[in-house]
């Protein structure tokens, strides 16, 4: 066993149920702080696989422009509501692997939280971005989906609908909502649902655009300067 | 875009000449504490200190902030009802389900620390730039650190750089006078795919000189500016005695506030006014150095 999983390990059987445990007996509104100490645990042993990864400096270099390049999208393409902010996570997690589609995708919700101005949502969003570019990568690097085109559009589309909208709109359940409860998750994810299918098209649009020249930089990247991706996979 | 991460007038606030992780700190026990009260006395101290440093920090500009989040407010206070049927005093029915006060009370509770949390939270983001950041986390998470910084860098640039392309284009007449969304779009991923083009060249660059300068050649460690004085480590004790009082009182179910099915707010006894009285005198630290920083420079500056 490696020592990372072991690490993954002790993460989801003790230190999250006991986080749930204590949390649970807090007062008040103790749930957006238990909410916010899981997702920091949840990340935890990700940011500490990428320590222990040692990267080169190239890959650091690249991942770098990945990220603000996703954070950019909002600016390059100022078209009202049209985020490609997912796609290009995605697109990250597809070409490198999961785990740097989770770094990636944590770190441009932060820097775009930090450009933006902090706001009260930050690791719920670091989660579902990070979440997204993860699962991408295990789609399409560990279980190997054809990178075409349409398949990553129809992935991204459902991707974006069910898996980051509602880890995002989660959040305001915890943070906006009086209780935990299955009524207030459910209203949660009914208001969000209508941007999420935006979201979802515009990510669609954007993997089947943008997706494989993109694919294709990242690829001639990497075969030109020896960027190995299996150095950076889960 | 707002560069916000070269902003300097956070020289000026009086709170951010203390080391970060007494300003981590801070926050965090703000934040936690905020979250945790729901006794209406909390709340009021809760909401008027965090407003001050908010003023303190922003300004004026400060009341755009509210002015965007009241109706979120209005809107949390009026759905909690339609959600939470619980409560002894019905106003009217809607949808065939009762509409409580006490449930409308609790919604404004909510409402409240709604509030507390996103005014904490953005005074917290206004105070800690990059380099306080990565002060703090940079010997923990040196590799994550060092990415969030060079696309902290990168980002400006790729913005100008996608300026240039436009700009190219328009002068060859690629500009895309176009109405239309489609082309529109299509000439903006345009830009985009030639921005990344040149901007994944480039990191290579980056790259190898960060190699050849001895990147992951040894034991990494990061410029720090500040450093633990005397006055932070006073400041830490001071802040961490005062927090463990207000958790003894809130831990020790003094404070206790019940909304369903009827009202059941602790009395203001001896216990809860010490509370409220450490608890804003915890808050109000921050605000009270900015205050006190404003009238030595006014007695400097005019000599009195």
């Amino acid at each position: 066993m490696k020592k990372s999983d072991k690490l993954l390990l002790a993460v989801f059987l003790v230190l999250i149920p006991v986080t749930l445990f204590i949390g649970g007996k807090l007062p008040g509104k103790g749930y957006y702080i238990t909410g916010i100490a899981v997702i920091t645990e949840l990340c935890a042993p990700f940011f500490a696989s990428f320590e222990k990864s040692k990267p080169q400096a190239r890959e650091l270099a690249v991942l770098a422009v990945m990220c603000a390049l996703a954070v950019a999208g909002r600016i390059v393409i100022p078209i009202p509501h049209f985020k490609a902010v997912f796609a290009l996570i995605m697109l990250t997690g597809i070409s490198f692997g999961a785990n740097a589609g989770f770094i990636v995708g944590a770190a441009a919700a932060f820097l775009s939280n930090f450009f933006y101005g902090q706001g009260a949502y930050m690791p719920w969003q670091m989660m579902a971005y990070g979440a997204g570019g993860m699962i991408a990568g295990f789609a399409f690097c560990n279980f190997k989906f054809p990178k075409k085109p349409w398949i990553m559009a129809v992935f991204g589309f459902f991707a974006t609908v069910f898996w980051i909208g509602p880890l995002l709109d989660c959040s305001h359940m915890f943070l906006a909502m009086p209780e935990i409860s299955l009524a207030s998750l459910a209203a949660s994810l009914a208001s969000g649902f209508p941007v999420n299918i935006s979201q979802g098209v515009c990510t669609a649009i954007t993997m089947l655009v943008f997706g494989k020249p993109l694919i294709e930089k990242l690829d001639r990247i990497k075969l030109k300067y020896g960027i190995s991706e299996a150095e950076n996979g889960l | 875009m707002s560069e916000r991460s070269i902003d300097n007038s956070m020289k000026q606030d009086a709170f951010s000449k203390y080391h970060p992780a007494v300003n981590l700190l801070f926050f965090a026990g703000a934040v936690c504490l905020g979250a945790l009260f729901r006794h209406p006395a909390y709340l009021i101290a809760a909401m008027c200190s965090s407003l001050l440093y908010f003023f303190a920090l922003n300004g004026l500009k400060a009341l755009k902030t509210i002015l965007v989040l009241l109706p979120t407010l209005i809107f949390i206070t009026l759905i909690n009802p339609l959600l939470n049927t619980r409560g002894n005093t019905v106003l009217f029915l809607i949808f065939k389900r009762p509409y409580t006060l006490e449930a409308l009370i609790y919604g404004a509770v909510v409402a409240c620390i709604f509030f507390i949390t996103v005014i904490w939270v953005n005074c917290f983001g206004k105070l800690f730039t990059a380099d306080r950041i990565i002060c703090l986390f940079g010997n923990i998470l040196p590799n994550l650190c060092l990415l969030l910084a060079a696309s902290g860098r990168i980002l400006p640039k790729l913005i100008e750089n996608s300026k240039q392309i436009a700009t190219a284009r328009s002068s060859i007449g690629k500009g895309g006078e176009k109405e239309a969304i489609k082309d529109k779009l299509a000439l903006r991923f345009k830009i985009l795919s030639a921005l990344t083009s040149v901007s994944l060249e480039n990191s290579i660059v980056t790259g190898d000189s960060m190699k050849a300068r001895g990147f992951a050649a040894g034991k990494r460690t990061s410029f720090k500016p500040y450093r633990m004085t005397y006055c932070d480590w006073l400041a830490a004790g001071i802040m961490t005695a005062m927090l463990a009082a207000v958790f003894g009182v809130l831990l020790g179910g003094f404070a206790y506030a019940e909304y369903f099915p009827g009202f059941g707010i602790a009395e203001m006894n001896g216990r809860n006014i010490a509370g409220v009285l450490i608890y804003s005198g915890y808050l109000l630290i921050p605000s009270a150095l900015q205050i006190k920083e404003k009238i030595r420079w006014s007695i400097s500056r005019y000599g009195i």
